[in-house]
């Protein structure tokens, strides 16, 4: 017992002098099925800093929300840990803001109540009206002040997510995980969310550390500072850390013809094509 | 539309249509519809509740006027419609008190019922422990018929009145209970990680997502309640007599009077209606779809 928390101290020390956002050591996750085990990420050890914005990409099945989850804390290691903030993941937390892959809005509270309830869930000490500027500052922030009264029904999937994000945002997490944020979305609305995440992550002078799972390699490029490429399934596990050197602010048209892009992009399309190509 | 059938029956006839007056006709044309489709319904109700008094004139006849045919059963309904609050002492009680003594009786074991009903039903679906636990003993009571508690609830209430809300309450427990059961049980996961997510308390979960999600299944669940306590009062109040629609049909039964029979008949299946709509229209009001 002694021993664990000893070695829990020494953890915590260094994720705090390293300046890690998020820590994964050594973890494997597996799930009990009818048939068997099934492990779905194996041995994996990533190292994040903070402030950073890493993608995770992979093909379907590659465990890539796992991860996610792990991190979250809605799903436990079956071995290795998940260190965010100087402490080993045990429960999802208020530390962490969690963008869902299909919005994961209640339908039945408008755009304003669904950001409402997480910043008085989150903020339970503040008044009233400070957790109501809170909402308001963010729902400026994504350009849905107009329509905080609305219903999720009677807004585009564009909006939704916005609001998703918003309320991800709200509780001022220090690290923002979003799975597939952007999958169902059209391209325009979805060029113009990317420049939204980002214009929010910097307007908060750069300190929240961004995990984002994904399949789309143009935006896992032009949104990250570290792309992680996973194998196949099952026991998927990390294949390469592509590091993405390209200063910011990134200006996505001239981004898209400049050869740093495209020498990452074949590689991407390279090692997913090919060398983890789906079975 | 209308130029080619008047071509059709005046042979060689030109007509030169303005736009203007076409689009006139046409939505004229649309407005008639409108006012027909609107109509329709209720002509067609008109034509079935008239053949169906036909079809009754005709069997009453049959059986040589032993069953009252419309004509003079409709005149006591409207007597009885006409001054329904008399009170002549305790065998003699306008239909209105009568209706009254009942609703009063399913409002009081139907309320009851909701009470119990919701946050057990609540918990059986939030709980798959709970839900094994309990499961069993829902099913079994379930297919009973709430007569069959009758004694159950004189045993307890020593009193007959008391007896009668007992069974309505047995009644209108389980659709209730099982369709708020289901319908916390089927809460999605979306939902429910939302709340891990962002930390929701056991209350902000529970009036935030559980109720609000269930929420329709629960509306359905009383509808049913309802529903069944209605059918079920009748009969109760046959048995524990004194007071009540239940009895108004028995006591005109014993005084030979089919056509106050037959009214309350009438009487009973308009009001179950009425409750049957409420509830429908509250379901409808708390979709959120």
């Amino acid at each position: 017992m002694e021993d664990i928390t000893d070695k829990l101290d020494i953890n915590n020390t260094n994720v705090y002098h390293s300046g890690l956002g998020i820590q994964i050591r050594d973890m494997t996750i597996s799930f009990p099925t009818p048939e068997g085990t099934y492990v779905a990420v194996k041995n994996i050890n990533l190292n994040i800093k903070k402030g950073e914005i890493v993608s995770v990409i992979g093909h379907s099945g590659c465990g890539k929300s796992t991860i996610l989850n792990a991190i979250a804390g809605m799903v436990k290691p079956s071995k290795g840990e998940v260190i965010v903030n100087y402490k080993t993941i045990i429960a999802p937390g208020p530390d962490r803001g969690i963008v869902f892959q299909n919005y994961s809005l209640l339908p039945w509270l408008t755009v304003q109540k669904n950001i409402y309830e997480a910043v008085d869930s989150v903020f339970e000490s503040k008044s009233k009206v400070e957790k109501n500027d809170i909402v308001d500052y963010y729902l400026n922030k994504v350009g849905l002040y107009a329509h905080k009264n609305k219903l999720p029904q009677q807004i585009s999937g564009g909006m939704k997510q916005r609001t998703a994000i918003a309320r991800a945002f709200s509780i001022n997490p220090s690290i923002l995980l979003l799975d597939e944020p952007f999958g169902a979305l059209d391209a325009l609305t979805k060029a113009s969310l990317h420049e939204e995440l980002i214009q929010l992550w910097s307007s908060d002078q750069e300190k929240k550390t961004i995990l984002m799972v994904t399949h789309d390699i143009e935006e896992a490029i032009y949104l990250s500072d570290k792309i992680v490429v996973m194998t196949n399934g099952p026991a998927a596990s990390i294949g390469e850390i592509i590091e993405v050197h390209i200063p910011r602010p990134r200006e996505k048209k001239s981004f898209v013809a400049s050869p740093e892009y495209k020498a990452i992009r074949d590689k991407l399309l390279y090692l997913l094509m090919d060398a983890y190509a789906a079975a | 539309m209308k130029t080619m059938a008047l071509k059709k029956f005046i042979p060689g006839l030109t007509v030169t249509v303005s736009d203007a007056s076409k689009e006139a006709s046409d939505t004229s044309v649309v407005f008639l519809k409108k006012v027909w489709s609107m109509i329709a319904p209720v002509l067609l109700a008109f034509v079935g509740i008239g053949l169906f008094l036909l079809f009754w004139e005709g069997i009453s006849v049959f059986l040589k006027r032993e069953l009252p045919g419309p004509a003079s059963t409709l005149t006591v309904l409207y007597d009885m419609l006409v001054n329904p609050f008399y009170d002549n002492g305790p065998n003699d009680k306008g239909i209105g008190l009568q209706l009254g003594y009942s609703m009063i009786r399913v409002a009081k074991g139907f309320g009851l019922a909701t009470i119990f009903a919701v946050p057990i039903g609540m918990l059986l679906g939030a709980s798959k422990l709970f839900y094994k636990m309990f499961d069993p003993i829902v099913q079994i009571l379930k297919p009973v018929s709430p007569l069959a508690w009758f004694p159950i609830g004189l045993v307890a209430f020593q009193n007959s009145t008391a007896a009668t809300t007992f069974i309505i309450f047995i009644t209108s427990l389980w659709p209730t209970l099982i369709n708020t059961a289901v319908g916390v049980a089927s809460i999605p996961d979306d939902y429910k990680n939302v709340s891990k997510a962002f930390g929701f308390s056991l209350s902000k979960y529970v009036f935030k997502i559980m109720i609000p999600y269930a929420l329709p299944h629960i509306i359905t669940g009383l509808r049913l309640s309802i529903g069944v306590a209605w059918l079920v009062i009748v009969a109760g109040e046959m048995l524990s007599g004194g007071t009540g629609i239940g009895f108004f049909v028995w006591d005109s039964w014993n005084a030979l009077s089919l056509e106050r029979v037959i009214s309350a008949i009438i009487i009973i299946g308009v009001v179950g209606l009425i409750l049957d709509r409420t509830f429908l229209s509250l379901a409808k009001l708390v979709s959120y779809k």
